[in-house]
C-alpha cells in the first residue's frame, strides 16, 4: 500500500514512457568476472541446502537467508553502478549508454557499501511484507505455515528487489515504471522478472499426486524463484538486453 | 468504502458531461443557448424521431439475427454433447423392487415349501455362516503354481524344441499356493476358479457387482442420486433383512456402500486410498478376524466380510513383479492356512479377488490381466463336486471354465438360504451345487431354474419401466419358454442327461439375457463419441473465428452466417434423412444428427471464405489476448491430469490472481493519473476479494487431508453453523451499498436505480437473510412449539424474495428509463446576460448503469438459493464484477478477450466457493425445497440449476456489461462488440467442455474415470449449455432492452 502513496505523490509530472537505458554492469575486471560467478554461487548454495530445506523448510531457509543477503550485497557492491536519491550519483539517467562507471575502489565504501546495505534494508522491510502478502493472495495458507511463507517472501525479495533498489534508488516515478514493466530489460530487471516467473511456475507441481517430499510448501516456490533468478539474470544481461515489454 | 470519486474521474461527472453534450443534445455550458428557437428544435426533433424509429427497426432485426446465430451455436453444442454422451454415459435404470423370502420367482420344485428363512427361502440352505474375504486385486495366475500354468505336452515339446520360451517364474508366482493345493487335494472341500470381473475394474464398482449381481454403468439412475449407498436389492441388504449379524473388516468403501449394515462394535474399517501403505489394513483385518473364529465368539456373527488391500497396494506401488508382492502373497498364504485350521465345520469360507491388475499393477480398465481374478470356496462339510473328473485340477489359466463375478450372488444367496437379489443376472456356480459325486443334476437344474426365473422377473419389470422393445428380447424369450417346456417334461425319475439338458437350457437363457444387458449397459459406443467430438471441434473453430477472427462490425455479417448455417443444416438434414433410409434403426438418429450439424457448420464456415478480406488471424496480438488463451488452454490441458482436476479451485485462484497482478501492472502503465489510480485500486480490490472468497471451501474426498471444509457447520453435516447466519445479513447490508457506490461514481444512482438498488434489492436480501435464520430455527427446532408456523413462513419469505427478484425486478428493468437526469444551471455570462447551462447527470455511464441492474436482479434470486456461506461468496462475486468493469474500462479493454475469459474463470471459481465440486454428490438438491415444500415442475429444476450454476450464470449475465460499462451513449456498432464478447465467453466454456469431453473419452479406461474425469466432463457439458442459454436469453435480451431504452434518448449514434 505504501508504494501506491509514493506513486501518487511523485507523479506530478506527466508520466512518459521510460527513456531509461538498460543498466550496464561496471566495467572493471572484478565486476565482469563476479557477475557471472554470482548466480553460480547462489544456486550452489541453494542446491547444497536443498535436502535440508525439503526436510525442514523453516530452519534451513532461515539459515541461508543471511548468506544470501551477504552474497547479494557483495554482488551489487562489486558489479553494479549504485544510484541514490541524490542525482549526482545517478548514472543511468538519459540514454548515455557508453559512460564508463567508476570502479569499486573509486566510489569507495560510501558509494557502494552503504547503498548496498540500504537496499538490503529496504528489500527486507518493504519488499518482504509486500511479497509475502502477494504469496498469500496467490493461495498461500493463512492460518498455518506463517514462517514458511514469510521466509519465501524474504528470499524472493532479496533475489529480486535488493539489486533493483541498489541501481534505481527509491524515486516514485522510477518505481512506477519498474512495476509497470516499462523499463528496458537488463540483468537486474531480468533477474527480478525471472524470480517472479520462477516462483509463479513453482506452484505448478504442488497439486500433483506424486507424493514427493519436495512438493510441500514452500519448497517448489523458492526453488522456482532461485532458478528463475539465475535464468532471468542471464537472459536479461545477454539475449534480451535492452528489449521492452509491450502489452499490446 | 471510499468516496465516489475513487470510482470515476470527477471530470466525467461534471466537466466532461456538458462538454460532450455538444455533440448530442442542443445545449451545453460554454455555448449556452437560449431556449427560444423552439420551432426549429421541434422540426429537428421530428426528423430525429424518424431516424430513431428506423434505427430501432434496424437494431431489432440485427439483434434478432444475432440471437438466431447464437441459438444455432447452442443447438450445435447440444447436438455434439448429446452424441458424445449417448455413446459414453450408458445408463441403467435401478429398479427399487426387492426379492422377498416368501415370494419365489416361480413355483417351487419338488414340493419345496418356500418362505422359511430358517430352512432356506427358495431352496434348502447349505450353510448358516460364511466368511467372505476379498483379497483386492488377486489375479488368477497369482494362485496357480507356475508349472501348472502350462500344458504338460507343451512343456515336453518345449524341452525338446530348441526355441524354449524365455519364461521363468516371476515374483508373483508360487507365492500363494494354498488355494490351489486345497482345491486339488480336497475337491469336496474346496474349488478354485477364474473369476471374471466386468469392467470398470475399480473396487467400488466391483463391490456393487459382487453384491447386487448386476453390471454397473456410469449412471445407475435411481432414486438416490447424491449418495454412494447402494439402493438396489443386494446380498448385504437381504442378509440384513433376515436379521443376520454381519461384521465388516478392512476397506472402508463397504461403509459408503452399505451404511449401517454392520455390527458396529465388531467392525473395523480402514481408509482405502493410502496406496503407499501396504500393511495397516491387512494387519488390522487379521488382528480382528481371528478372534471371531474362536468358539466363544461364533455366536456374535453370521457373516463376516473381510477386505484385504495389501496385494492391490503392492501392485500400485511396486507392480506385481517385485519382492514386496512375493512377501504380500506369502502373508496371504499364511493367513488362509491359519483360517482353514481354525474354521469350524458349518462355516463357508469364500476368498476372491475383486479384479486383477495389469503389468504395472494398476487396474480400472478391461484388459485381460485386469478382469481375471480368482475365486476359491472352502468348507469342511465336503459338499462341493465336479461334473467331470478332469475338472478336479483348477484351470491352468483364466480362459478355461471361468465364472463371472456376478455368479457369486445367486451362489451365496442359495447356499445361505437367502432370496436371490432382484436385479441379479448371474447364475449359480456349478461346483457348489453339483454334489459330492458330481452327479446331482437335479439340484443344478433346480437352482438354475430359480436363478433364471428371477432374471426373467427382473427383465419383465425392467422392460416395463424402460419401455423396452419386445424385439430385442425375442431370442431370450424363446430360450425361456424352451427351458420351461424342457422342465415341464421332466418326470419323477428323470435321467441325468434330461436333467442336464434342463440345466443347460436355463443356463442358455441366463447367458443370452446377460449378453443383451451387457450390450445395453456396458459398452462405449466409440463412433458416436467420435461424431460428438467432431461436431464440438468444428463448432469451436467456427465460434473462435466468429469471436476473434473478423474485422469490423459482427452484427453486419451475422445475417450471412445465419442464412448459410440454416441452409446448410437443412441440406444436411435432407441428405442425412435420405442416407438413413436403408440403415438400421439404431444408426438413423446418429447419422441424421451428424449430417445436419456438420452441413450447418460447413454453411457457416463458407461465409469466412466469401468474406476473406475481413478475416483476421484469430491468434492474439496483445499480452491480454495471450493471457486469455493461456488461461483457457492451460486449464484445458490440466484436465488430463487427475491432480489438476481435483485442485481446480486452487488453480482458478492462482490464475485469477495472476490476472489481478497483470491488471495492476497494466494499470501502472496508464498515463492518465485518474485511470491509473482507479485501475490499481480496483485490481487490488478484485484480487483481495478473491482471496477472501477462497476461505469458503467444500473439499472433495480426493483433496483430503490437505483441505478443510468451511462451507457447512462441520465436515460431516450439510447444515450451516449459527455464526454463518451472519453472512447473508451482512451481505444484505453491505453489497447494495457497494453497488450503489459504483453507480454514484458517475451520478447514475437515480430514478429506478434508487427504487431497485436502494429498496427492492436491499429488502429482498434482508428477507433472504431472514429465510436462512428461519431455516436454522426450523432445522434446529429452536422453538418446537412454533415449528409449523416457522416452516410455512420461511417458504413464504423465500417465495416473496423470488417474486421481488424475478417479477418486480424484471418489470422495473423492462420499463426503466436510462438513469439520467438533467440539471439546469442558471448563470450569467461575462456581459451579464442570463444563460442556461445543462448538466446531464449519469451521462458517463448511461449504458453500463442501465444494463447492470439486470445483474443485481439475478443476484437476488441466486443469493437466496445459496446456503449462508454461498450467499457471502455470491455477494463477493457481484462486488468483484463491478470492480472488473472498472478494470476493463480504465485499461481500455472493452473489446479484448480478457474480460469474457476472466468472467469464465470467475464463474468457475465461485462455483467452487458456493459449496460445489465437480462430483455428482455435491449437487445441493435441497435447494429445490427452499421456496417449495414439494417437487413442482418446471420450478424445481430451475431452482437447482440456479443454485448449482449460480456463479456461472451471474458471470454470463455480466458479459454485456464489459462492453457497455462507461461507453459513450451514442457509440456505434455496440451490438457487434457485444456479439464479440458473448462469443468469446461461449468460446471459453466450449473449450473447457471440449477438453473435458476429449479427456473423458480418451481416458475411458482410466482408474479414476468414474471418480474424476467423467464428473468433470458432465460439469463441463452442463455448464456450457446453461451458459449458452443464459447468454442468449438473459444477457442478449437484457442488452436489447437496455440499448433500446438508451436509444430512446440518444438515438442509435450518427
Amino acid at each position: 500500500m505504501a508504494s501506491k502513496v509514493t506513486i501518487d505523490a511523485s507523479a506530478t509530472s506527466k508520466p512518459k514512457p521510460s527513456t531509461a537505458a538498460p543498466i550496464e554492469p561496471l566495467k572493471n575486471d572484478a565486476a565482469r568476472l563476479y557477475t557471472h560467478i554470482h548466480p553460480v554461487i547462489v544456486l550452489s548454495m541453494y542446491a547444497y541446502k536443498f535436502n535440508a530445506i525439503v526436510a525442514d523448510p523453516v530452519p534451513a531457509l532461515l539459515a541461508i537467508l543471511a548468506p544470501l543477503a551477504v552474497l547479494q550485497v557483495a554482488y551489487v557492491a562489486v558489479c553494479l553502478p549504485p544510484t541514490g536519491e541524490t542525482p549526482k550519483v545517478r548514472k543511468i539517467k538519459p540514454g548515455e549508454k557508453k559512460r564508463n562507471a567508476p570502479g569499486v575502489l573509486e566510489s569507495g565504501v560510501n558509494g557502494t557499501i552503504v547503498p548496498a546495505f540500504l537496499s538490503l534494508l529496504l528489500a527486507a522491510l518493504a519488499a518482504t511484507p509486500l511479497l509475502t502478502a502477494t504469496l498469500v493472495l496467490f493461495g498461500a495458507p493463512v492460518t498455518t505455515h506463517h514462517l514458511h511463507t514469510l521466509l519465501s517472501g524474504a528470499h524472493i525479495a532479496l533475489l529480486s528487489t535488493l539489486p533493483l533498489v541498489y541501481v534505481h534508488g527509491v524515486r516514485g516515478e522510477t518505481w512506477r515504471q519498474i512495476v509497470a514493466l516499462l523499463m528496458p530489460i537488463d540483468e537486474v530487471y531480468g533477474g527480478m522478472i525471472g524470480t517472479m516467473l520462477g516462483a509463479w511456475l513453482g506452484a505448478v507441481p504442488i497439486p500433483l499426486d506424486w507424493d514427493r517430499e519436495w512438493q510441500k510448501w514452500p519448497v517448489t516456490i523458492v526453488t522456482g524463484a532461485y532458478i528463475g533468478y539465475a535464468v532471468g539474470k542471464l537472459l536479461g544481461g545477454t539475449l534480451l538486453k535492452g528489449k521492452k515489454i509491450m502489452f499490446a | 468504502m471510499e468516496k465516489g470519486e475513487v470510482f470515476t474521474p470527477m471530470s466525467d461527472i461534471t466537466a466532461t458531461a456538458p462538454k460532450k453534450e455538444v455533440q448530442g443534445a442542443p445545449a451545453s455550458a460554454p455555448a449556452a443557448k437560449k431556449m427560444a428557437s423552439v420551432a426549429a428544435a421541434a422540426a429537428a426533433a421530428a426528423d430525429q424521431d424518424k431516424a430513431k424509429k428506423g434505427g430501432q427497426v434496424h437494431f431489432k432485426a440485427s439483434h434478432g439475427l444475432v440471437v438466431a446465430f447464437f441459438t444455432f451455436i447452442l443447438i450445435l453444442h447440444a447436438a455434439g454433447v448429446y452424441l458424445f454422451t449417448s455413446g459414453f454415459l450408458l445408463t441403467r435404470l435401478v429398479l427399487d423392487d426387492k426379492s422377498e423370502c416368501a415370494v419365489p420367482p416361480i413355483d417351487a420344485a419338488r414340493a419345496y415349501v418356500s418362505g422359511d428363512a430358517a430352512r432356506g427361502c427358495w431352496h434348502p440352505k447349505t450353510f448358516d455362516k460364511a466368511i467372505v474375504i476379498i483379497v483386492d486385486a488377486l489375479r488368477y495366475d497369482f494362485t496357480i503354481p507356475f508349472d501348472a500354468q502350462f500344458e504338460p505336452t507343451d512343456l515336453a515339446a518345449a524341452a525338446s524344441a530348441p526355441r524354449t520360451p524365455p519364461v521363468a517364474p516371476r515374483h508373483y508366482h508360487n507365492a500363494f499356493p494354498v488355494l490351489y493345493e486345497t482345491a486339488q487335494k480336497q475337491p469336496n472341500n474346496a474349488f478354485l476358479l477364474p473369476f471374471i470381473a466386468d469392467p470398470p475394474t475399480t473396487t467400488l464398482q466391483r463391490l456393487k457387482g459382487l453384491t447386487t449381481g448386476t453390471l454397473p454403468t456410469f449412471i445407475d439412475a435411481g432414486s438416490n442420486f447424491a449418495g454412494t449407498a447402494i439402493d438396489e436389492d443386494n446380498l448385504v441388504a437381504q442378509l440384513k433383512n433376515a436379521s443376520k449379524k454381519m461384521v465388516h473388516l478392512g476397506d472402508d468403501t463397504w461403509h459408503a456402500l452399505f451404511p449401517g449394515s454392520f455390527e458396529p462394535n465388531l467392525t473395523h474399517a480402514y481408509d482405502s486410498f493410502n496406496v503407499w501403505d501396504l500393511h495397516t489394513v491387512d494387519n488390522g483385518v487379521t488382528e480382528h478376524l481371528f478372534p471371531l473364529l474362536k468358539a466363544e465368539n461364533t455366536s456374535k456373527w453370521d457373516v463376516i466380510f473381510g477386505h484385504y488391500l495389501g496385494v492391490d497396494h503392492a501392485g500400485h506401488r511396486y507392480g506385481p513383479d517385485h519382492p514386496a508382492m512375493t512377501a504380500k502373497l506369502n502373508q496371504m498364504d499364511h493367513v488362509f492356512r491359519r483360517m482353514i485350521k481354525e474354521l469350524d465345520n458349518d462355516t463357508l469360507l469364500v476368498v476372491m479377488g475383486d479384479h486383477g491388475m495389469d503389468t504395472k499393477g494398476d487396474h480400472g480398465g478391461e484388459s485381460e490381466d485386469e478382469i481375471e481374478a480368482a475365486l476359491w470356496m472352502y468348507s469342511k462339510k465336503g459338499i462341493f463336486g465336479r461334473s467331470s473328473l478332469a475338472y478336479t485340477t483348477p484351470p491352468r489359466n483364466a480362459k478355461i471354465r471361468p465364472v463371472s463375478q456376478i455368479d457369486l450372488v445367486p451362489t451365496l444367496s442359495l447356499l445361505l438360504g437367502m432370496p436371490i437379489p432382484f436385479n441379479n443376472l448371474g447364475k449359480p456356480i456349478e461346483e457348489a451345487f453339483v454334489g459330492k459325486k458330481g452327479t446331482d443334476f437335479e439340484n443344478l437344474a433346480t437352482v438354475n431354474r430359480l436363478a433364471a426365473a428371477q432374471i426373467h422377473r427382473y427383465q419383465n419389470e425392467y422392460a416395463k419401466a424402460r419401455g423396452l422393445d419386445e424385439s430385442t428380447r425375442a431370442t431370450s424369450l424363446a430360450l425361456w419358454s424352451a427351458a420351461n417346456s424342457a422342465w415341464n417334461t421332466l418326470g419323477r425319475r428323470s435321467s441325468n442327461e434330461q436333467l442336464n439338458n434342463v440345466y443347460q437350457a436355463f443356463g442358455a437363457y441366463q447367458r443370452d439375457t446377460l449378453s443383451i444387458c451387457r450390450a445395453l449397459w456396458a459398452r462405449f459406443d466409440v463412433p458416436r463419441m467420435l461424431s460428438g467430438v467432431v461436431i464440438l471441434v468444428s463448432t469451436l473453430i467456427v465460434l473462435a473465428m466468429y469471436a476473434r477472427g473478423i474485422q469490423g462490425d459482427r452484427s453486419e455479417l451475422t445475417p450471412v452466417f445465419v442464412t448459410r448455417g440454416v441452409i446448410g443444416a437443412a441440406a444436411g438434414a435432407l441428405v442425412g434423412f435420405g442416407a438413413t433410409l436403408p440403415l438400421p434403426a439404431t444408426f438413423k438418429e446418429h447419422v441424421l444428427i451428424l449430417s445436419t450439424a456438420m452441413s450447418g457448420i460447413v454453411g457457416v464456415a463458407s461465409t469466412f471464405v466469401s468474406l476473406r478480406d475481413r478475416v483476421l488471424s484469430p491468434f492474439p496480438v496483445s499480452i491480454w489476448g495471450w493471457t486469455s488463451v493461456f488461461f483457457t488452454l492451460a486449464l484445458s490441458v490440466g484436465f488430463a491430469a487427475n491432480s489438476f482436476t481435483i485442485w481446480e479451485d486452487e488453480i482458478l485462484l492462482h490464475f485469477l490472481t495472476t490476472f489481478g497482478v497483470i491488471a495492476v501492472i497494466s494499470s501502472f502503465r496508464q498515463r492518465d493519473k485518474t485511470d491509473r489510480t482507479l485501475g490499481i485500486y480496483h485490481s487490488i480490490l478484485f484480487t483481495v476479494l478473491l482471496r477472501v472468497a477462497s476461505f469458503s471451501r467444500l473439499c472433495r474426498e480426493e483433496q483430503m487431508p490437505y483441505c478443510t471444509s468451511t462451507y457447512y457447520a462441520s465436515t460431516s453435516s450439510t447444515t450451516s453453523a449459527p455464526w454463518q447466519l451472519v453472512i447473508p445479513a451482512a451481505t444484505a447490508l453491505l453489497v447494495p451499498t457497494f453497488i450503489i457506490g459504483y453507480f454514484e461514481g458517475t451520478k447514475s444512482y437515480q430514478n429506478t436505480a434508487k427504487l431497485w438498488l436502494g429498496l427492492g434489492l436491499r429488502f429482498g436480501l434482508m428477507l433472504a437473510a431472514a429465510y436462512w435464520a428461519l431455516d436454522a430455527a426450523d432445522d434446529g427446532e429452536w422453538y418446537p412449539e412454533w415449528s409449523n408456523v416457522i416452516s410455512i413462513t420461511k417458504r413464504l419469505v423465500a417465495q416473496i424474495v423470488l417474486f421481488i427478484s424475478l417479477a418486480f425486478g424484471y418489470s422495473i428493468y423492462n420499463w426503466s428509463k436510462p438513469l439520467l437526469s438533467v440539471i439546469m444551471n442558471e448563470s450569467s455570462d461575462a456581459a451579464g446576460a442570463p444563460k442556461e447551462a445543462i448538466t446531464v447527470l449519469g451521462y458517463a455511464n448511461v449504458h453500463g448503469s442501465r444494463y447492470t441492474l439486470l445483474i443485481t436482479i439475478w443476484y437476488l434470486a441466486i443469493s437466496l438459493l445459496q446456503k449462508p456461506m454461498g450467499a457471502g461468496a455470491i455477494g463477493i462475486l457481484v462486488w468483484q464484477l463491478f470492480s472488473l468493469f472498472e478494470i476493463i474500462d480504465t485499461n481500455r479493454l472493452h473489446t479484448s478477450s480478457i474480460g469474457p475469459v476472466v468472467l469464465g474463470l470467475l464463474g468457475s471459481f465461485h462455483y467452487f466457493k458456493t459449496g460445489h465440486q465437480a462430483v455428482l454428490s455435491s449437487i445441493q438438491w435441497d435447494s429445490a425445497f427452499i421456496p417449495l415444500i414439494k417437487i413442482r415442475y418446471p420450478w424445481t429444476p430451475i431452482f437447482v440449476v440456479l443454485n448449482h450454476f449460480g456463479a456461472q450464470i451471474l458471470c454470463a449475465v455480466a458479459v454485456p456489461a464489459l462492453v457497455l460499462w462507461k461507453v459513450k451513449p451514442q457509440q456505434k456498432g455496440l451490438l457487434g462488440v457485444l456479439a464479440k464478447a458473448i462469443a468469446t465467453h461461449m468460446l471459453f466454456y466450449a473449450t473447457i467442455n471440449l477438453a473435458t469431453t476429449m479427456w473423458a473419452g480418451h481416458l475411458r479406461r482410466h482408474l479414476m474415470l468414474y471418480r474424476i474425469f467423467s464428473p468433470r466432463f458432465m460439469l463441463g457439458a452442463t455448464s456450457l449449455l446453461v451458459v449458452d442459454l443464459v447468454l442468449i436469453f438473459i444477457s442478449l435480451w437484457g442488452a436489447r432492452m437496455s440499448i433500446l431504452s438508451v436509444a430512446e434518448v440518444f438515438g442509435f449514434g450518427g
